[in-house]
C-alpha cells in the first residue's frame, strides 16, 4: 500500500504543476499541459474497456468525435458551453450503451474491427448529413471570448477536471468489484461467467465508462478549436495513440494511463519540433521498441519483479 | 445502365479481393492484423511505378519481381520482428507493425514523395453491346483473379499450402502433428506481402498513388474481411466483389457520398449477425 | 515495493525535467534583431505535396529579400526568419503549432497552413492573440466567416473564377446549355462546386445534377456513368489531384465526353498533366494567375516575368498559382510592415487591412472579410499541346477554346 500512496503522492504533485503552469510558464506550456490532460483522460478512459477488460477497443475515436460534433451542434443552436458539453457526454453515453450492446458480444479482433467501423460509420455520416453537420466543410463554433491567457486556462482547468473525474473513476473500479470482475474477464470470460459475474453487464459498463469523458473531452474541444471537420474530429490515430499511452505506461493499473501518456506527450514533443522530416518515422520506432522492451509497460514490470519481491499484492 | 453499375461494381472487386487476400490471410493464419498491409501494396505501386518511369518495363511484367521483393521483406519482418510477439494478445501485435508502418511510410515519403503517380497505359476500352469496359481494368482484373486463384491452388495443394490451413485452423494440433509454426507463419506472412506487392503493381495502372492512400487500402481490408470472412481466399474474393457491387448500387441509387458508408454499416450489420462472413469458416475470436 | 516506487519518482522527475528543460531552452531563445514569420507546413500526410510547394516559393522570397538586407522597418531594415514545422496535415497539430509559433518562437506573424480547415484553426489560435494570418491557398468564402480580424489571404474569392468560366464559355459556347456537376466533400471543393451550381443556374443554364464524392474514394465509375446517362453538354468536376486524375481517367473508360470538360483544379498543375498524358488534352480549369501574364508590381522580383525566370531557372518547370500566391502572401506582410513602419502588430493588421498594392501576382486589396477583391482578371486556362494555355482574360489570353468532338 506503501506504494500506492507514494503514487498518489507523485500524481497529485504532477496535477499541481499541471494546474500552476499559467502562472509559473508561458501559454504555450500551458497549452502542452492542457494536452498532457487530455490524453491522460483518454488513456485513462481507453483504460477501462482495454485494460481491465481486455477489449480491445478503438471507438475512442468514435466518442471524442461525437462528442465534438454533438457539442458544436448543441452550442450552435444557442445552449450555453458548459450545457452543450454535458448533453454531448450524454448523446455519447447513450451511443455508447447503445453500440456496445451489440458488439460487445463479439470477441477479440471482431470486436476491434466493430469498434473501427463505428469510427468510419460516424465519420462518414458527418461528412455527409451536410445539412446538420456541414459535411465536409466542417463545423465553426463561436469562438469563447476572453483573450488567450483567459482561455487557456479555462481549457488547462477543463481538461484536468476531466481527468481527475476519470482517475478518480479508476481508482473507484480498480478497487470495486467492477474491477475485479472486468479482470476476471480478461482472464477467461467463459470462466467468470461461470462463477457468476454478469459479463455482459460488467462489459457495457467499462466500455460506456470508456465513452463518457471522451464525449467530454471531444465537446471541449470542439470548443477550444472553434473549428471541426469530419476527417479530423474522427482520427484513428487518437485511439491508436490511447492503446499506445496505456501499453506504454502499464494496461489495467491506476497510473498506468498517467505515465503512459506524459511520457508520449513530452517524446512527442520533443522530436516534433527537432525532425521535422522524420518524426513521423521516430515515433514509429518508438512504438516498435517500446513493444520489444517494454511489452507490459513501464509500470507494469518493476511492479510485478517488486511484488515477489516483497511478497505483498498491493 | 444496371449492368453497366453491375461491371463497374465487378471490375472494382476484383482489384479490392485482391487487396485484401493477402491481409485476410495473415489475420486468419497468424491472429495478426497487419497494419503494414497497406503500405506494402502502395510500396509495391511506387516500385513498379519508378520501374516503368525509369527503365521502362512494363507493369505487367513487374509483378512477379515486387511480389518476390515484398515476399522477402515481409518474411524478414515476421521473422525477425512480429514473431517475437506473436501470441501477445492482440493489441500488442496490431501496435506493433502499426509503428513499423509508420516508419515505412516516413521513408517512403522521404524517398519517392507524396505526389499523386500514375503509370498511364492508355490501353483504351472494349465494347461489348452496350457495356463499356477499361481494357486496363479488365486486364488488372483478370490479372488479381489469376494471382488469386493461384494462390488459392497453392494453399489447397501444396506441402506448404496445407500446413498454412492446418495451421490456419488449429495452431497447437498443427505443432503436434511436426509442423515448424514459426517457419509457417513467416512463409504466411511473406505471401501477404507477395499479394500485397502484386496488388500494387496492379494498382499504380489502375489508381493514382500516393503515400496518403495507405490508410484507405487497410480500411477496405478490413471491411472486405468481414464482409467475406477470414483466413480463406475465397472469403475474399467473395467480400471484394460483394464490397464493389454493393459500392457501385449504393453510389448510384443513394449517392456516391453514401457509397461507402454502406459499406462500412453492411460490415457491422455483418459483425453482428454473422461474424465470420459470408463464406465464413471459424475464424479466430 | 522501494524499486516501485523509485521508479515512478524517477520516470516522474525526468518527465517533468523534460518539460522544464524544452521551456527553458525555448524560452531562451529569444532573437531581437530579425522578424519571424511562422510557416506552418504540411510536410507529412494528405497535403505533403502541396505543402512542398509552399516550400519552394516561401524559400524564394526570404532569398531575395534577404539579399536586399531585409525589410524596411521604419528606417531600419531587419532580416527575415522563416520558422517552420511540420503540422502533418492535422487539425490538432495545427492548432498546437499556431501556439507554439506565437508563444515559443515568439513569431510576428503567421502565414497559414495549406489546408482550409487548417487555416480556420490556426486563425482561431492567431485571432485570441491578435497575431495577423496571410493565407496562401485559402479562396472559399466559408473560410473567412467567422468574423476574425486577423486573417487575411491572397486568393481571390472562389465566384471570381467561376464567374470569368461562364462568361468565356457562355461567350464562345453558347449552345451548351446542361451542366452535371461533381464534387469532393472537402471544404475548397465542395465550395467550388455549390458556387457553381448558384451561379451557372443564374446565368441561365440547366443543371442536371449535382453529387459530391467522399474524401476516400477509390471508384468513381457509377457517378460518372450517371452523369454519362444525362449526356450534359458540360461536365464539371472538382477535388485535388488524384481525384480528378481519376475521374478523367473513368471517364475515358467510360467514353464519357461532352463539349466542355472543367476540372477545379487539376489542369494547372503539373502533376495532373503528367499522371494523364493525352486524357489531359482539352480540359479546362480555373486558375488565380498564369504565369504569362504581364504584371508589374512593387515587390521583390517586381514583374510576372522575373518571378517565372526565377523559378524555371530552379525548378525546370512553370510555376502554377500555388507558388505564386504563396510568395505574395510573404509580399503582402512584407509591404504590410513597411507600411506601418513598426513590427506592432496591431498596426501592421490595420496596414493589411488598408493595403493597395500591386504585386508580380496581381493586385492585393483585402475586403472587409480579409479576402483580395481585388483581383478581377482570375484566369481560365485549358491544357492545349501538353501545357495549361490560358484562354480568358484577354490580358493573359494565349489560345481559344477547343471542345471535345
Amino acid at each position: 500500500m506503501k506504494s500506492q500512496r507514494i503514487g498518489y503522492f507523485i500524481f497529485f504533485v504532477w496535477v499541481a504543476l499541471l494546474a500552476l503552469s499559467p502562472f509559473i510558464a508561458n501559454n504555450y506550456i500551458v497549452k502542452v499541459s492542457t494536452f498532457l490532460a487530455m490524453y491522460a483522460a483518454i488513456a485513462l478512459s481507453w483504460n477501462f474497456i482495454g485494460g481491465y477488460a481486455g477489449y480491445p477497443s478503438f471507438a475512442t475515436a468514435a466518442f471524442v468525435g461525437l462528442g465534438s460534433y454533438s457539442g458544436a451542434i448543441l452550442q450552435n443552436a444557442g445552449i450555453p458551453m458548459l450545457m452543450a458539453w454535458f448533453f454531448a457526454a450524454v448523446i455519447v453515453v447513450i451511443f455508447a450503451a447503445g453500440v456496445g450492446r451489440i458488439i460487445l458480444k463479439m470477441k477479440g479482433h471482431y470486436f476491434a474491427i466493430g469498434s473501427i467501423a463505428m469510427v468510419d460509420v460516424l465519420s462518414h455520416t458527418a461528412s455527409s448529413w451536410a445539412s446538420m453537420t456541414g459535411g465536409g466543410e466542417g463545423l465553426n463554433v463561436k469562438i469563447m471570448e476572453g483573450g488567450p491567457d483567459f482561455a487557456g486556462m479555462v481549457f488547462l482547468y477543463t481538461m484536468l477536471a476531466i481527468m481527475l473525474a476519470a482517475f478518480i473513476t479508476t481508482v473507484i473500479v480498480d478497487r470495486n468489484r467492477l474491477g475485479f470482475g472486468l479482470r476476471c474477464i480478461q482472464q477467461n470470460e467463459d470462466a467468470a461467467d461461470m462463477l457468476g459475474v454478469n459479463v455482459m453487464r460488467y462489459k457495457l459498463i467499462a466500455f460506456v465508462l470508456s465513452s463518457v469523458f471522451c464525449g467530454l473531452i471531444g465537446a471541449a474541444y470542439a470548443s477550444w478549436v472553434a473549428y471541426i471537420s469530419p476527417i479530423d474530429a474522427f482520427s484513428i490515430l487518437l485511439t491508436l495513440k490511447a492503446a499506445v499511452m496505456v501499453l506504454l505506461g502499464g494496461a489495467g493499473m491506476i497510473f498506468g494511463p498517467i505515465v503512459g501518456s506524459a511520457a508520449l506527450v513530452i517524446f512527442e514533443e520533443l522530436i516534433w519540433s527537432k525532425f521535422l522530416d522524420l518524426h513521423h518515422g521516430l515515433f514509429g520506432l518508438v512504438i516498435v521498441l517500446l513493444i520489444f522492451f517494454l511489452p507490459n509497460g513501464l509500470l507494469k514490470i518493476k511492479w510485478r519483479r517488486s511484488s515477489r519481491e516483497s511478497g505483498d499484492n498491493s | 445502365m444496371y449492368s453497366q453499375i453491375l461491371l463497374n461494381g465487378l471490375m472494382l472487386g476484383a482489384i479490392y479481393a485482391c487487396i485484401a487476400v493477402g491481409f485476410s490471410l495473415v489475420w486468419g493464419v497468424l491472429n495478426v492484423i497487419n497494419m503494414i498491409h497497406g503500405a506494402f501494396i502502395i510500396l509495391g505501386g511506387y516500385i513498379t511505378f519508378f520501374a516503368w518511369l525509369h527503365f521502362k518495363i512494363h507493369p505487367f511484367m513487374m509483378i512477379l519481381p515486387v511480389a518476390v521483393l515484398m515476399f522477402g521483406l515481409g518474411y524478414i519482418l515476421q521473422r525477425g520482428m512480429i514473431n517475437k510477439v506473436i501470441s501477445k494478445p492482440v493489441l500488442t501485435t496490431l501496435t506493433l507493425t502499426f509503428g513499423l508502418e509508420m516508419i515505412l511510410y516516413n521513408a517512403m515519403n522521404l524517398v519517392f514523395s507524396a505526389t499523386p503517380r500514375r503509370i498511364a497505359l492508355d490501353m483504351g476500352s472494349l465494347k461489348l453491346g452496350e457495356l463499356l469496359l477499361s481494357v486496363d481494368r479488365i486486364a488488372s482484373m483478370v490479372l488479381a483473379l489469376t494471382l488469386t486463384g493461384l494462390l488459392y491452388l497453392v494453399l489447397r495443394t501444396s506441402k506448404i499450402g496445407r500446413a498454412i490451413v492446418a495451421v490456419r485452423m488449429d495452431r497447437d494440433a498443427a505443432s503436434l502433428m511436426g509442423i515448424n509454426v514459426k517457419e509457417i507463419y513467416a512463409i504466411t506472412f511473406g505471401i501477404g506481402a507477395f499479394m500485397a506487392g502484386a496488388c500494387g503493381a496492379l494498382v499504380a495502372v489502375v489508381f493514382p498513388i500516393s503515400t496518403s492512400l495507405t490508410g484507405v487500402f487497410l480500411g477496405k481490408a478490413f471491411v472486405i474481411c468481414v464482409i467475406g470472412g477470414l483466413g480463406t481466399v475465397p472469403g475474399a474474393l467473395v467480400g471484394g466483389l460483394t464490397l464493389g457491387v454493393i459500392e457501385s448500387f449504393a453510389g448510384y441509387w443513394l449517392g456516391p457520398q453514401n457509397a461507402i458508408l454502406i459499406g462500412f454499416i453492411l460490415m457491422l450489420v455483418l459483425l453482428v449477425v454473422r461474424p465470420t462472413g459470408i463464406i465464413g469458416k471459424k475464424g479466430y475470436e | 515495493m522501494k524499486l516501485f516506487s523509485s521508479i515512478v519518482l524517477f520516470r516522474t522527475a525526468k518527465a517533468l525535467l523534460g518539460v522544464a528543460v524544452v521551456s527553458t531552452f525555448m524560452l531562451g531563445a529569444a532573437s531581437a534583431q530579425t522578424i519571424k514569420i511562422g510557416t506552418p507546413l504540411a510536410l507529412t500526410g494528405g497535403l505533403a505535396d502541396e505543402g512542398k510547394k509552399q516550400v519552394i516559393a516561401y524559400d524564394m522570397w526570404l532569398n531575395r529579400v534577404n539579399a536586399a538586407g531585409g525589410i524596411d522597418v521604419g528606417g531600419k531594415k531587419m532580416k527575415v526568419e522563416l520558422v517552420r514545422y511540420d503540422y502533418q496535415t492535422s487539425e490538432q497539430r495545427a492548432q498546437q503549432l499556431a501556439e507554439r509559433l506565437i508563444v515559443e518562437d515568439k513569431v510576428d506573424f503567421l502565414l497559414a497552413p495549406f489546408g482550409s480547415g487548417h487555416t480556420k484553426v490556426v486563425a482561431g489560435v492567431a485571432e485570441r492573440y491578435g497575431v495577423p494570418v496571410v493565407a496562401t491557398s485559402a479562396s472559399s468564402e466559408s473560410i473567412f466567416n467567422q468574423g476574425y480580424k486577423n486573417l487575411f489571404g491572397v486568393l481571390a474569392p472562389n465566384t471570381g473564377s467561376i464567374t470569368n468560366l461562364l462568361t468565356l464559355i457562355g461567350q464562345s459556347q453558347p449552345n451548351v446549355k446542361r451542366i452535371a456537376i461533381l464534387g469532393r466533400e472537402d471544404v475548397f471543393p465542395k465550395a467550388m462546386a455549390t458556387t457553381m451550381n448558384e451561379l451557372a443556374i443564374k446565368a441561365g443554364y440547366q443543371v442536371q445534377s449535382m453529387e459530391f464524392y467522399p474524401v476516400s474514394t477509390l471508384d468513381l465509375a457509377t457517378p460518372i456513368s450517371k452523369i454519362k446517362a444525362l449526356k450534359p453538354d458540360w461536365i464539371y468536376i472538382t477535388g485535388y489531384s488524384k481525384d480528378l486524375i481519376l475521374a478523367r481517367k473513368q471517364m475515358a473508360d467510360l467514353n464519357v465526353t461532352a463539349p466542355v470538360v472543367t476540372m477545379i483544379t487539376g489542369p494547372v498543375y503539373k502533376e495532373f498533366i503528367d499522371a494523364l498524358g493525352k486524357q489531359a488534352e482539352n480540359v479546362t480549369s480555373a486558375s488565380w494567375w498564369h504565369h504569362s501574364a504581364q504584371l508589374t508590381g512593387d515587390d521583390p522580383w517586381g514583374s510576372t516575368k522575373a518571378f517565372y525566370d526565377e523559378f524555371v531557372a530552379r525548378e525546370k518547370q512553370d510555376p502554377d498559382y500555388v507558388h505564386a500566391a504563396s510568395a505574395a502572401a510573404l509580399v503582402a506582410l512584407q509591404k504590410a510592415i513597411e507600411k506601418a513602419k513598426t513590427l506592432d502588430k496591431t498596426k501592421v493588421r490595420e496596414a493589411l487591412a488598408t493595403l493597395d498594392i500591386k504585386t508580380f501576382y496581381g493586385p492585393i486589396k483585402f475586403g472587409p472579410n480579409g479576402m483580395n477583391t481585388a483581383i478581377t482578371g482570375l484566369p481560365i486556362i485549358q491544357v492545349q499541346n501538353g501545357q495549361p494555355v490560358p484562354l480568358f482574360p484577354q490580358a493573359v489570353q494565349k489560345g481559344t477554346l477547343r471542345v471535345f468532338k
